[in-house]
């Protein structure tokens, strides 16, 4: 036991010591071009930053690699002191440098050196070296090589020796994804000055200048070995889809060229003159092709682009009503993080839901945008009971597998307990509906549950036009034909009746008359006014075509005064009337007889002539 | 004699036959029915959707039982999250649709279905129809209140008062009898016009099988021409609503709510 804890800590200590050793550790490297053309001179230098034991640098063999050295290894020493507030700092450097010249083209090692500091040896990782066969310049220079003096000062520069490209990352992405643009300025000449740049706008897309390491390299382009400066780097990220143009970057860059000057010829300088040759550079237009999406986007989906993860917590599981409680959840990843929408997180109906707050923790960089967002959703709750907080849900459109993934927060169930006052203010919820300050609210939808009454016969045919609609209309034609038919005959035949007897309504009247003139001749009293009466009531009834049994006294009157007879005319009509019932059953004097007999004669004559038809 | 008690025979035979298949029928579509009901109710809705569409098979396809029949496809396409993780992956939003559309095409005046067919299709990417006139507007909405037979049957109750009160007018001698039986008899058969034009109307939306919904539970590509090879056009999602211009071949030319017409595969569609 106690031997094992002795062995652990002198362990550590090993350890300790090791790390202190590790920092004070000599550097030994070697520095050389990467890439350089046939027919170049290529400068090796190895460099140690300490004093080395004298003569043990072992430089490597060139010519066991194929490559033909020129001179070296040439030694150089330098030694600088610095006193900063009080305080000493040397360094030391020593670098052995070699010149070798390619033959051929080809990739080459070039092997490790190895030197000795205080009897401890250091060594260099092999360097891979490429060599390339440059391409033959061509135009006006190349014809006139031979007699450079006689150039220009804007000849000496040839067509290709300063471009201008913005190289992306990609040209072919979904919307919201994140491209890598960078302007580069490619050279073969020494530049003075860049005199303005001018960068596009991006319209469409959203973008972010990073920060990038500006030394310059080496590259090969069009078979041509350029040195290279990073102007200027940009994170883009298309905010719409189709085809995109980026707009050329304009720039214009001084290069000095030195010509010898025959007119001005000095002894002594040479007549050698500096002009200073203005070029305008611009990149080739660009096109970058935006997909849409593919279709089946989850309803959470908001345009998220790239690859997340999230996390979700809730401090607390059991509250007190009217207390706040929030949930959290984390996204993080990379992608276009700044554009993320807050997920909407679904509360309760008697929650309270406040202002999201929103963290983010974004970096951008050349490899897109990564970090994470963190969403805090504060609410209350208001009433007691147990309730379920739905996930948020949140989807991104992943770009290495082409598909959106859904992922869900944590399901939640939070306990509130009652404090008392929630009561008053708690919402029963019936149905899918609460009842919120006297109105109902719609919480959710969904569809409506089937209909399970008993199953129908069969879809019910189509009524219109079928035979038993045409037998129905057709049936109901030729009964309305059928009664107005019928109808129309016996309205006919009933008006013929009624003008034949009002016709003759005075000589029944008067055959009538006639019977009781004979009954008054006879002396019977009785039927001399029973025949009167039918004849006066019958002469009306014909006249009018009323029937007998609708007759009264005040019908008649009014009857006759609407035929235009006269109202003293229509009051001695009923006089007589009046007169022949009361005789009728009375006793009385033959003289009446004859009165009541021609006072009839004389109205009805009189009536007769009023009432023409 | 002998023949004709033969023939008889078979014949008696044949319609006692045939009556007992009918019977057997009404009693496995009532069975299969209340089966149906019963699985919808356990959420089993698989054995739902199977037995509503025996019952639909056996010759019952009601409005009723095809609201039912979308009813369990939906439900069944919201079930079926847990096995494929996303809901409607087998093409059950589309199905659900066409059913919901085939009980709305034989009871325009069904609420329920449209209420579900409104919410179904918020789970589509259907483009807004083309705006209608007014006047069109109101038309279709007024019609879609009663069935064909509805309006049927208003035309005749209709026709029938027209002709009662106009054998009023021609008969009567009152004046003001006549001038009121006059009144109503125009009022009753322009009503009765209306509802002829309704309902003739409402026959025609309902008997024409003119309009499908794409079925297909992936995105289903619309080419411009009948070829596989042709641009595709349009990539519906399921439950799209699409009329039906023409067919060629295995395929057939639909047009898109916003009037746009391509080329589909007919058996990626379904004809409400």
């Amino acid at each position: 036991m106690k031997i094992s804890s002795l062995r652990f800590t002198f362990l550590s200590l090993v350890a300790m010591l090791l790390s202190v050793v590790a920092s004070a550790q000599v550097s030994f490297t070697v520095d050389a071009p990467t890439l350089s053309a046939v027919g170049e001179t290529l400068r090796v230098e190895f460099s140690v930053d300490a004093k080395p034991d004298n003569d043990s640098f072992r430089g490597p063999d060139f010519s066991e690699a194929g490559l033909e050295l020129l001179a070296g290894p040439s030694q150089s020493t330098s030694r600088s002191v610095q006193w900063i507030n009080g305080k000493e700092s040397s360094s030391y450097r020593c670098s052995f440098t070699y010149i070798i010249m390619p033959s051929a083209e080809g990739k080459y090692t070039i092997g490790s050196a190895s030197v000795e500091v205080d009897g401890k040896t250091y060594t260099t990782r092999p360097l891979d070296v490429e060599i390339i066969k440059e391409r033959e310049e061509q135009g006006p220079k190349s014809l006139q090589s031979d007699t450079p003096r006689q150039q220009s000062p804007e000849n000496r520069i040839g067509k290709d020796d300063i471009l201008l490209r913005l190289k992306l990352s990609q040209t072919d992405v979904y919307k919201g994804e994140a491209i890598r643009a960078s302007l580069v300025l490619y050279t073969r000449v020494d530049l003075s000055n860049i005199e303005s740049l001018e960068m596009p706008s991006f319209n469409d897309f959203w973008s972010q200048e990073l920060t990038f390491d500006n030394t310059p390299s080496r590259e090969e382009y069009n078979g041509r070995i350029y040195q290279t400066y990073k102007i200027a780097e940009y994170l883009l990220s298309p905010q719409r889809s189709g085809e995109l143009r980026i707009d050329p970057v304009k720039m214009e860059v001084i290069a000095p060229v030195t010509v010898q000057d025959n007119r001005h010829f000095d002894p002594i300088f040479g007549g050698l003159r500096t002009y200073n040759v203005k070029r305008n550079l611009t990149t080739a237009p660009l096109t970058i092709r935006v997909k849409e999406f593919p279709l089946g986007a989850p309803v959470s989906f908001n345009g998220a682009v790239g690859s997340f993860s999230m996390r979700s917590s809730m401090p607390q599981r059991e509250i007190m009503a009217n207390s706040a409680e929030k949930v959290e959840i984390t996204l993080s990843g990379s992608g276009n993080l700044k554009f993320i929408t807050t997920p909407k997180l679904r509360l309760p109906e008697s929650f309270e839901l406040y202002d999201t707050k929103v963290q983010d923790n974004v970096k951008v960089s050349s490899a897109g945008t990564t970090g994470s967002i963190t969403y805090t959703y504060p609410f209350v709750a208001r009433s007691a009971g147990e309730f379920v907080i739905e996930p948020i849900q949140f989807t991104y459109f992943d770009l290495v597998k082409g598909e959106y993934v859904t992922l869900s927060s944590e399901r939640f169930v939070l306990t509130v307990k009652d404090d008392g006052t929630a009561a008053s203010e708690s919402a029963p919820t019936v149905g899918g509906y609460a009842d919120f300050g006297g109105r109902m609210k719609q919480l959710d939808r969904d569809i409506r549950y089937i209909h399970t009454g008993k199953l129908q016969p069969r879809a019910a045919a189509i009524f219109i036009y079928s035979p038993m609609w045409w037998l129905v209309v057709v049936a109901m034609v030729a009964l309305f034909v059928a009664i107005y038919v019928v109808m129309r005959r016996r309205i006919r035949e009933n008006r013929n009746i009624v003008a034949r007897r009002m016709k003759r309504a005075d000589k029944v009247a008067v055959q009538r008359l006639r019977l009781a003139q004979r009954s008054m001749q006879e002396g019977n009293r009785h039927a001399f006014y029973e025949e009167m009466l039918r004849a006066m009531w019958g002469y009306i009834s014909d006249k009018f075509n009323i029937p007998v049994s609708l007759l009264t006294k005040e019908t008649i009157r009014e009857e006759l005064y609407r035929r235009g007879v006269s109202a003293s005319d229509a009051e001695q009509f009923c006089l007589i009337i009046s007169r022949a019932d009361e005789a009728q059953y009375a006793p009385s004097t033959d003289g009446d007889m004859g009165e009541v007999y021609g006072d009839a004669i004389e109205i009805i004559s009189k009536i007769e002539s009023v009432v023409k038809k | 004699m002998n023949i004709y008690k033969y023939i008889l025979c078979a014949f008696a035979l044949c319609v006692t036959i045939g009556t007992a298949t009918a019977a057997e029928k009404d009693v496995e579509a009532e069975a299969q029915w209340n089966e149906a009901i019963r699985a919808y109710d356990e959420n089993r809705y698989d054995d739902a959707v199977e037995a509503f569409q025996r019952v639909a098979e056996l010759g019952y396809g009601s409005a009723d039982l095809y609201y039912n029949l979308g009813d369990a496809w939906f439900k069944l396409g919201q079930q079926n999250i847990a096995s494929s993780g996303r809901p409607f992956a087998g093409g059950e939003l589309g199905k659900a649709i066409v059913n919901y559309r085939r009980a709305l095409r034989l009871n325009p005046a069904m609420e329920d279905a449209r209420y579900n067919l409104d919410i179904a299709r918020d789970y589509t990417n259907d483009t807004e129809p083309l705006p209608v006139s007014f006047i069109t507007s109101l038309w279709r909405s007024l019609r879609d209140t009663l069935t064909a037979n509805g309006w049927t049957a208003i035309q005749l109750v209709m026709l029938a008062t027209a002709l009662a009160f106009a054998l009023g007018y021609l008969l009567s001698r009152r004046v003001a009898l006549r001038k009121v039986c006059f009144a109503v008899t125009v009022v009753a058969a322009f009503v009765c016009l209306l509802s002829t034009a309704l309902a003739l109307s409402s026959r025609s939306a309902a008997e024409k099988h003119e309009t499908a919904v794409v079925v297909c539970s992936d995105t289903t590509p619309v080419h411009a021409s009948p070829d596989s090879a042709s641009k595709i056009i349009r990539q519906p999602s399921q439950g799209v609503t699409v009329g039906i211009v023409r067919e060629h071949d295995d395929w057939t030319e639909i047009s898109f709510a916003d009037g746009e017409k391509g080329w589909i595969r007919t058996n990626l569609i379904e004809i409400v």
